[in-house]
């Protein structure tokens, strides 16, 4: 859903028509909106940028310039071990949305041609969203406990005969709960420019004879391509700026970069907090630039 | 498609997918019906019974488990929703109004804009945190907490909007124009009714949004505990199944707004075609 509205409004920006009446009319209209965001938006991430350099007492920071929590940072076994984890963790539920969702996007996308069903079911995916984040994280509790849903299912199917105690309070049980409270955002996009895959494209490559993986190989992956970017790019940032989810089905096993902010906030360690968030906000920066690089977005959309 | 079989077993792994997705609220949903107080939030379900949501009612003679701290979490997170939907929404509009046409710096604008609902919220977060800590600013829900849920809600009204102006025919405005009616009133008359259907979606946006908004919300709500900070507390101790109650009875609620919002999209959506027809004749 979001996709489209940001599709279009990659088009819109790009086509605007120019008109000739009013020039002045539409900075005024933009400016409230500019200066909210410049505000409260850029002005405390410069500000963060900025106390990261601070000097850190016990319970306050000075403006007085140092990189002592720098050093600290990039010393320490924990945070850097944060950094990887967060890294990692990244990796794997990015990998495992792609993997999990493009088969669904590729039933909702290309299989159902009837564009009714395909809205129906592309609905029934956006649903959960409409509940709590909170609530959807700790609805996993009692899915993946040792007397959880999933071992009593496992065990009545006689799969195992002991409950696997290592599905919850893990890196796997996070893993589990980013994948399905994100995956649809890796679904809507890539659904969506499935869709537009002109069906005549693929009749014409059957009827030349190329058989289903060829066809994927060569035309609906490709054309998919800016959809999973585009999915990717969502999945990166919501997963690399998380806490919540490691807080709630890890135990505190699992330590993200999100994680340290706010136990150091939790601390009043503001400036070891800054830090960790310029850390954060540079890895997303690098991965966002990446992952643009490898479509053309304006163009595509 | 040629591979047959692909498309039955493509239905069938959608199925299993939704599943997924559906899955853990069913389970929770279940256990939400947990005898109680002794009751725990997992299988198997020792007795069927309503105990859990008459505690969220506060019926129930107390026990050992405190209830959930969620009435004025309530009131705060509805009152903190409406306040953002308004501002949010305004601002979309206004915004999506002025990039109808290209104006000088609009690219960086859009990307200003945007920026908004991607930056993750413990960073916005944390920065509001510390610049009212430098200028001796109190965090408070209605204050530091609002500013950033228009920062992260307005971004979503704007494209919504964008969208609707994008398929927006101006030849009705650029008539009453020439006709000599000023633009305030053009807007008024013509084109609000016109994009009301627009700016619906963009309300649900904005406040189911910061209804469920927390990150952002965690360190510039100060003392005040807001509904999602509420539920994030419990996160650190011992879950009870009164979680769950409240987990469905708020899936409910946001249902409930999403039939609201349908009720008055498809009565919107006639009206607008009516005014659009009125004009034309």
């Amino acid at each position: 859903m979001t996709v489209l509205t940001s599709g279009s409004a990659l088009a819109s920006a790009a086509s605007a028509a120019p008109k000739p009446r009013r020039s002045l009319a539409a900075y005024w209209l933009i400016a409230p909106g500019v200066a909210w965001m410049v505000l409260f938006l850029l002005l405390p991430i410069l500000m963060m940028v900025y106390v990261s350099f601070w000097t850190q007492t016990t319970f306050k920071v000075e403006p007085i310039l140092t990189a002592k929590s720098w050093v600290a940072f990039f010393s320490s076994d924990t945070y850097v071990g944060a950094l990887w984890t967060t890294i990692r963790i990244w990796l794997v539920v990015l990998t495992a949305t792609l993997v999990v969702g493009y088969p669904a996007a590729l039933f909702v996308g290309l299989m159902v041609r009837n564009k009714t069903t395909a809205t129906a079911l592309l609905v029934l995916c956006v649903i959960p969203f409409w509940t709590s984040f909170l609530i959807r994280v700790l609805a996993w509790r009692p899915m993946l406990g040792g007397q959880g849903a999933v071992n009593i299912i496992l065990e009545k199917l006689h799969i195992i005969s002991q409950p696997i105690e290592a599905l919850l309070f893990t890196e796997l049980s996070v893993v589990i709960g980013m994948t399905q409270i994100y995956c649809v955002f890796m679904v809507g996009p890539i659904a969506f420019m499935l869709g537009r895959i002109d069906p005549f494209v693929i009749e014409a490559a059957q009827d030349l004879g190329a058989g289903f993986w060829r066809i994927f190989r060569t035309i609906i992956f490709p054309m998919s391509l800016p959809g999973v970017v585009v999915g990717a790019i969502f999945v990166s940032v919501m997963v690399l700026g998380e806490f919540a989810t490691a807080a709630a089905l890890s135990g505190h096993k699992v330590n993200l970069i999100g994680n340290i902010i706010v136990t150091q906030v939790g601390s009043l360690k503001w400036a070891f907090a800054a830090v960790a968030g310029v850390v954060l906000t540079a890895v997303i920066a690098v991965i966002v630039a990446v992952l643009l690089r490898l479509v053309d977005l304006r163009q595509e959309l | 498609m040629h591979a047959p079989a692909l498309k039955p077993v493509l239905a069938i792994y959608t199925g299993l997918f939704l599943l997924f997705l559906y899955g853990p609220m069913l389970v929770l949903a279940i256990l939400s019906f947990q005898t109680g107080p002794e009751g725990g939030p997992q299988f198997p379900i020792v007795e069927w019974s309503t105990y859990w949501y008459r505690d969220l009612a506060g019926l129930n003679p107390p026990s050992r488990i405190a209830p959930l701290p969620i009435e004025s979490g309530l009131f705060r997170s509805l009152t903190l929703a409406f306040m953002t939907t308004l501002v949010s929404t305004t601002l979309g509009v206004m915004s999506a109004q002025a990039f109808r046409k290209k104006f000088a710096g609009s690219g960086i604008v859009f990307y200003l804009i945007v920026l908004g609902m991607m930056v993750p919220g413990v960073l916005v977060g944390l920065g509001t945190a510390l610049l009212s800590n430098t200028f001796g600013v109190d965090r408070h829900w209605w204050s530091t907490a609002f500013v950033l849920h228009v920062v992260y809600t307005f971004p979503f009204a704007f494209l919504v909007m964008l969208a609707i102006f994008n398929r927006f025919d101006s030849s009705i405005e650029e008539a009453a124009w020439s006709l000599g009616v000023t633009p305030i009133r053009t807007f008024r008359k013509i084109t609000f009714p016109l994009i009301f259907p627009g700016v619906l979606s963009a309300m649900l946006f904005c406040f189911t949004l910061s209804y469920d908004e927390f990150s952002r919300t965690l360190f510039t709500s100060g003392r005040d505990l807001t509904l999602p900070l509420a539920i994030y507390g419990t996160f650190s101790v011992e879950i009870h199944p009164n979680i769950f109650a409240f987990g469905v009875l708020t899936t409910l609620f946001s249902l409930c707004l999403l039939v609201v919002y349908a009720v008055l999209m498809t009565a919107s959506v006639r009206r607008a075609r009516q005014t659009a027809l009125q004009e034309e004749a």
